[in-house]
């Protein structure tokens, strides 16, 4: 009895409980509703424009995905030279640390301290969606970095992606005499540009039928993990003919490891990306190839774009949809390897 | 006296049980020595690690800073070699200089923890952000690559015998860690504090000495983590190891070492490692997608775990005579 009558009150009181939560979270959302319609009404007709070239303070937020990574330095590095010209633009950088959530974050107190533009890689594209238009609402034009957001903004600057993957694939079956095994050594699922990568490695590979993909296994982007995965391809397949790993980090482990079991060389080790450390090891033969996109350019190209929209009256609402500048593609081998200049290694 | 007692080998059966299951679904690729080196070669960074971090387990404490201590201690390897030019010198000082690190690291930990009483989860939550900002602030945040000098790399994939280097370091720290808690006076004292800190107190054990020790030797074998990684991947950078954190707590635990402190032995804390390795390797060879490796690895790792669990519980309920699910049944 005693039992029972306790768990009356439990119920009573999780009930109450679940009331007041639903409760709470009704008035929180509505709170957020009418925050987020404010900005957006008072804002849409005042984009301000500001002229970055004529002396007027100006300050451009780069919201990295995570700026440990040579990419991302290089769009960095790019996006600070393009602007050290003027004395009046600065620069603020911020790392997501691989997390939409903190790339969110991020946006919000961004948007609050009035930049006058955004150059955001998107960690999420659907995650980063509101955040991009609230910023455009506010009149702050958003720029993507290879990474798109699911929603209209003024510009996304981008290394091709599935024609890289095509072009690795045309490269490697030259390479292997159109025939034999080959194996992928693939990143963090889900993410757009690299499926697509992926997915333009696969279907060029297709058109050869002599060549069988025996493998793809996912070593999350990282050297050391890429290292691991290709010794057990190395052991399940000791006829592996060639790898294309997604991004150079991996292809470098995957070099790694195909020294270490006395095959340097000899297989076709491809990459994607183009960074220093890849191109170095093209020149010493341990890797095939990479597709190189010139990341300072590429930083330095959006920079351009964030300045042009900063000095312009257009706002992101006269657009249908989002406008792309796609940087040019660099196939990369050891023949020509010597022709991408120091001052383009980044 | 007694006869065989399953219980007391639970942990090698399971891992002969993994090797006979791998063995029979990929006959020609998993039992090679190629093959069980790379096992061996993968785990060794974390069984490193977890030879010296099982020492802040035992006492009762954690280190949330394994991450990037071993990220910074890579850093300052690969930035002392590149000072002293790319030299065999320059190696030996990297080494020397990384350890020194991972020690002092170590033993501010120990000495924040005793002295002021601070959690060990707040003391090394904080540190693992000041170990990652040195580093980014050292590094200014990009990959710093290192493939010079034939001695630096000959550190992390030198093969001796068919077996890397690392293989034989992982051994030796084992080897030497096993020793200091089993065969001596210092590691009975450690198993003591981990059970009852304040009882070892009023025997006469010095806690606060131990502890810190304890911390010193986590420091150290996370340093030598780092040299080995930065080595292997022949370059070093703030994010350098991350993610490790959780692989040496999870090899201790799965090798049944408590968080509780006190109980956990060095072998079972290789045990989880080279199980976590195998299973590893098992997904690769059996080219299972990334989709769904992490729902087999999962359920494996519960299987696995839970008869390791099982076999000791029947022990420990025939010891205590505990019945209570018969009673139940009758």
């Amino acid at each position: 009895m005693k039992k029972r009558i306790l768990a009356i009150m439990l119920t009573a009181a999780m009930a109450v409980g679940l009331f007041g939560c639903a409760g709470g979270q009704t008035t929180t959302r509505e709170d957020a509703n009418a925050g987020a319609a404010q900005p957006a009404a008072a804002s849409t007709s005042n984009k301000v424009k500001v002229d970055p070239y004529n002396g007027e303070p100006v300050k451009i937020a780069y919201v990295a995905h995570d700026l440990g990574t040579p990419n991302n330095q290089g769009w960095k590095e790019g996006i600070e030279r393009e602007c050290a010209s003027w004395g009046n633009i600065k620069v603020d950088s911020y790392s997501g640390e691989s997390s939409a959530e903190t790339q969110v974050q991020i946006m919000t107190d961004v948007i609050n301290q009035k930049y006058n533009a955004i150059i955001l890689q998107c960690s999420d594209g659907t995650a980063l969606a509101p955040s991009v238009k609230q910023a455009e609402e506010a009149g702050i034009p958003v720029i993507t970095l290879n990474l798109d957001a699911d929603t209209v903004h003024s510009a996304l600057v981008m290394a091709v992606d599935y024609d890289a993957g095509r072009m690795a694939a045309e490269k490697m079956a030259e390479e292997i005499g159109e025939a034999g095994e080959i194996a992928i050594i693939q990143g963090v699922p889900g993410l757009k540009r690299t499926d697509q990568l992926e997915q333009g490695f696969r279907d060029t590979i297709a058109n050869y039928s002599g060549i069988e993909i025996v493998d793809a296994q996912s070593a999350s982007f990282e050297k050391d993990t890429a290292i691991t995965v290709m010794n057990s391809f190395l052991q399940s397949h000791p006829d592996l003919k060639g790898v294309f790993a997604i991004n150079d980090a991996m292809a470098e482990g995957a070099a790694l490891a195909a020294e270490s079991a006395g095959k340097k060389g000899q297989l076709s080790i491809w990459g994607a990306d183009g960074e220093k450390d890849a191109l170095a090891m093209i020149e010493s033969g341990d890797m095939s190839g990479t597709i190189y996109t010139n990341s300072w350019d590429e930083g330095s190209t959006a920079a351009k774009i964030a300045l042009l929209m900063i000095g312009s009256e257009y706002s992101y609402n006269v657009l249908t949809e989002t406008p792309k500048v796609i940087m040019e593609p660099i196939v990369v081998t050891k023949d020509n390897v010597a022709s991408i200049p120091e001052e383009d290694r980044w | 006296m007694k006869g065989f007692n399953i219980s007391k080998y639970s942990k090698p059966f399971i891992l002969v049980a993994f090797v006979l299951i791998l063995t029979a679904l990929r006959p020609t690729t998993f039992p090679t020595v190629g093959n069980i080196a790379n096992v061996l070669w993968s785990v060794s960074v974390i069984g490193i690690m977890v030879c010296g971090t099982i020492f802040v387990f035992l006492v009762g404490g954690i280190d949330l800073s394994i991450a990037t201590l071993c990220g910074f201690s890579a850093v300052v390897v690969v930035e002392v070699i590149h000072f002293f030019g790319d030299t065999t010198l320059g190696v030996l000082a990297g080494v020397i200089a990384a350890i020194c690190v991972g020690a002092m690291a170590g033993c501010v930990h120990g000495f924040i923890i005793t002295t002021f009483n601070i959690p060990a989860f707040l003391v090394t939550f904080a540190s693992q952000s000041v170990f990652l900002g040195l580093s980014m602030v050292i590094t200014n945040n990009k990959i710093v690559s290192c493939t010079a000098p034939a001695a630096f790399t000959a550190i992390g994939a030198m093969k001796v015998f068919g077996f890397p280097l690392p293989i034989y370091f992982m051994l030796v720290i084992a080897i030497a860690s096993w020793y200091v808690l089993r065969k001596t006076e210092f590691g009975r004292y450690i198993y003591a504090v981990g059970g009852n800190a304040t009882a070892s107190e009023i025997s006469g054990i010095n806690v606060k000495k131990s502890t810190i020790l304890c911390y010193v030797f986590s420091g150290i074998t996370t340093a030598i983590g780092g040299i080995v990684l930065a080595s292997m991947t022949q370059q070093a950078a703030a994010a350098t190891g991350s993610g490790y954190t959780n692989d040496v707590i999870t090899a201790g635990v799965i090798g049944g070492v408590s968080l509780l402190g006190g109980v956990g032995t060095v072998p079972g804390a290789i045990f989880g490692a080279v199980l976590m390795g195998l299973l590893n390797n098992g997904l690769n060879l059996m080219s299972v997608p990334s989709t769904h490796a992490g729902l087999v690895k999962g359920l494996v790792i519960i299987i696995a775990v839970g008869f390791d669990a099982m076999q000791h519980r029947d022990q420990s309920r025939k010891r205590a005579g505990f019945r209570l699910f018969k009673k139940k049944a009758a």
